[in-house]
């Protein structure tokens, strides 16, 4: 190893012990930071629990969904057969049901249950005959059900093509609209907590002036005087954003009871889902750079030897 | 003002410390210290004598650079501090071991923690701190205490601290202010010979007191100043 390499190694274990030692001399405060932190982390992990739940829904959707190609209604027999098999070769298609009128009218008699007696007064069955095509696992998702109906409309003889598309970008619409006013609350709140953690940092800097002016009088350099005030706040963030995962877990895991309903109403009959790890990461990641912005913002405005 | 002074035998006769009537006011029209000039040689032990307001802390507060004079020159070894820029204000103190009546020890951190920050600021490896604060601190006595907190020692005790932490890293320039203000006279001259043997040992001491009898006792040069003048600079021989 070289000396410098060597130099680096000590200043790095000197930072960190001094960072440790200086959350030992100040337990509360420090405590009150990490908490701060967390607490703020805690409300935009709700926010990100709720947002990532319902991208999955998007994700899930596609794998129950069909594509449904409506007929003209006057389509000859010897034609569904040729739908039947362009349809098939269409790539990522493995599945096609044809329904007919009648069985289109069938279901919808059966859905409408009691109130089926309304349709005998029909002259006509106004339902189109229809084919509903499945799509291979790995290709049910909203743009690969979005490529084959594109595939597929303005084939002659084919009236509409339709994949839920309206109700898809409906739930999309409110997904953006939730993004941004969780990015917006998030960023408030993000801001709020840094301006806290770096007032109660400022107050740990105060507290511990005697410290810097000790270290400036042996000859240290502003750097190295405030690298372990730099690590403190980002040990600090870290432990913040750590107690804001297991807290959130506690909660989500303590109140999916409670939530089932409104859980079901967000994301239908897709169950929920803890945060994933890239989330979990990214509170962890906020909170860290939370203590060290808020370090940093502390150590500028500090009036220091 | 160029006094040549006695007790340096055999060592470099460089002044170390030159001061150009150096002026420091904090107040238009008042002055701390008013057009003082004096040379310290290398090896030299001083004391800095006067009343309250002599402007013995004033001087030297200029001399480790945590003031700037207001007008005239400072000379460290050759260099001009006077306008010394506040970066480079570090390395200056990492060559100056400071010593103050009220000890100014890390709390937090045990006796030999706070003898190793003046060799962690210079990016010493762990193992060379841990055998030179062992080595500084057998010399002032404390080696028994070096995994004690400063509030479990006595006054004596932490003064000694002090003293190591301010010569572990062999400064050239050792500077005290009322190093033994808060002790009682035995313990007075235990410290006062410590700093008195950094100077056997090649390094520049000045010692601001009011304690005359200290003075009498060691027969060092001795700077008296008044007013923020010098009002006298007496030789060590006079003493002697």
């Amino acid at each position: 190893m070289r000396i410098g390499d060597q130099f680096t190694i000590h200043r790095a274990q000197y930072f960190l012990r001094s960072a440790v030692a200086g959350l030992r001399a100040s337990p509360v405060t420090s405590l009150v930071a990490v908490v701060t932190i967390a607490m703020a982390l805690l409300l935009i992990g709700v926010f990100l629990l709720l947002l990532e739940n319902m991208d999955q829904v998007l994700d899930r959707f596609g794998e129950s969904l069909v594509v449904t190609v409506y007929l003209e209604n006057n389509v000859a027999e010897e034609d569904v057969q040729a739908f039947q098999s362009r349809f098939s070769s269409i790539e990522g298609v493995v599945g096609t049901v044809f329904v007919s009128k009648e069985e289109a009218l069938d279901r919808f008699r059966h859905r409408v249950g009691d109130q089926g007696g309304l349709l005998d007064g029909l002259d006509e069955n106004p339902l189109p005959p229809s084919f509903e095509l499945s799509l291979e696992k790995e290709r049910s998702s909203i743009e690969s059900l979005a490529l084959v109906a594109q595939s597929i409309d303005g084939i002659p003889g084919v009236d509409e093509v339709s994949y839920a598309q309206e109700w898809v970008s409906g739930y999309e619409n409110f997904l953006s609209l939730a993004r941004v006013i969780g990015a917006a609350l998030g960023g408030v709140l993000a801001f709020a907590a840094l301006l806290i953690v770096a007032n109660t940092i400022q107050l740990t800097i105060y507290a511990r002036r005697d410290e810097l002016d000790i270290l400036a009088l042996v000859g240290a350099s502003r750097t190295f005087a405030g690298v372990p005030f730099l690590l403190e706040g980002l040990l600090q963030g870290c432990a913040g954003g750590v107690s804001a995962v297991a807290l959130l877990y506690v909660l989500y895991e303590l109140l999916l009871p409670y939530t089932a309903a409104g859980w079901s109403f967000l994301l239908g009959n897709v169950p929920p889902q803890f945060l994933s790890d890239a989330g979990t990461l990214l509170i962890v990641a906020v909170g860290a750079g939370l203590g060290l912005l808020g370090s940093a913002v502390a150590l500028t405005t500090a009036k220091r030897p | 003002m160029s006094v040549g002074t006695t007790g340096t035998a055999g060592r470099s006769s460089d002044p170390i410390i030159r001061v150009y009537h150096a002026s420091k006011s904090y107040l238009p029209g008042t002055f701390a210290l008013h057009d003082l000039t004096l040379e310290v040689h290398r090896g030299e032990f001083v004391f800095l004598t006067g009343p309250s307001g002599a402007g013995k802390t004033t001087l030297l507060k200029l001399l480790f650079s945590a003031e700037r004079p207001t007008e005239g020159q400072i000379i460290l070894r050759g260099r001009n501090i006077a306008r010394l820029s506040a970066a480079a204000v570090p390395a200056l103190r990492r060559r100056i071991g400071v010593v103050f009546q009220d000890y100014k020890l890390l709390q937090s951190r045990t006796v030999e923690e706070n003898v190793a920050v003046a060799l962690e600021v210079l990016g010493v490896p762990p193992r060379e701190i841990r055998a030179r604060v062992f080595s500084m601190l057998k010399q002032v006595g404390l080696q028994h205490r070096r995994t004690h907190h400063p509030l479990s020692l006595s006054g004596g005790e932490q003064q000694r601290v002090s003293i190591a932490r301010a010569l572990v890293n062999e400064p050239e320039i050792l500077l005290a202010d009322e190093p033994t203000g808060n002790l009682d006279p035995e313990l007075t001259i235990e410290i006062m010979d410590l700093l008195a043997n950094a100077s056997l040992r090649g390094t520049t001491v000045m010692v601001a007191t009011h304690d005359l009898g200290l003075i009498d006792r060691y027969g060092k040069r001795r700077l008296a100043l008044e007013g923020g003048r010098l009002k006298d600079d007496i030789p060590a021989h006079r003493f002697t």
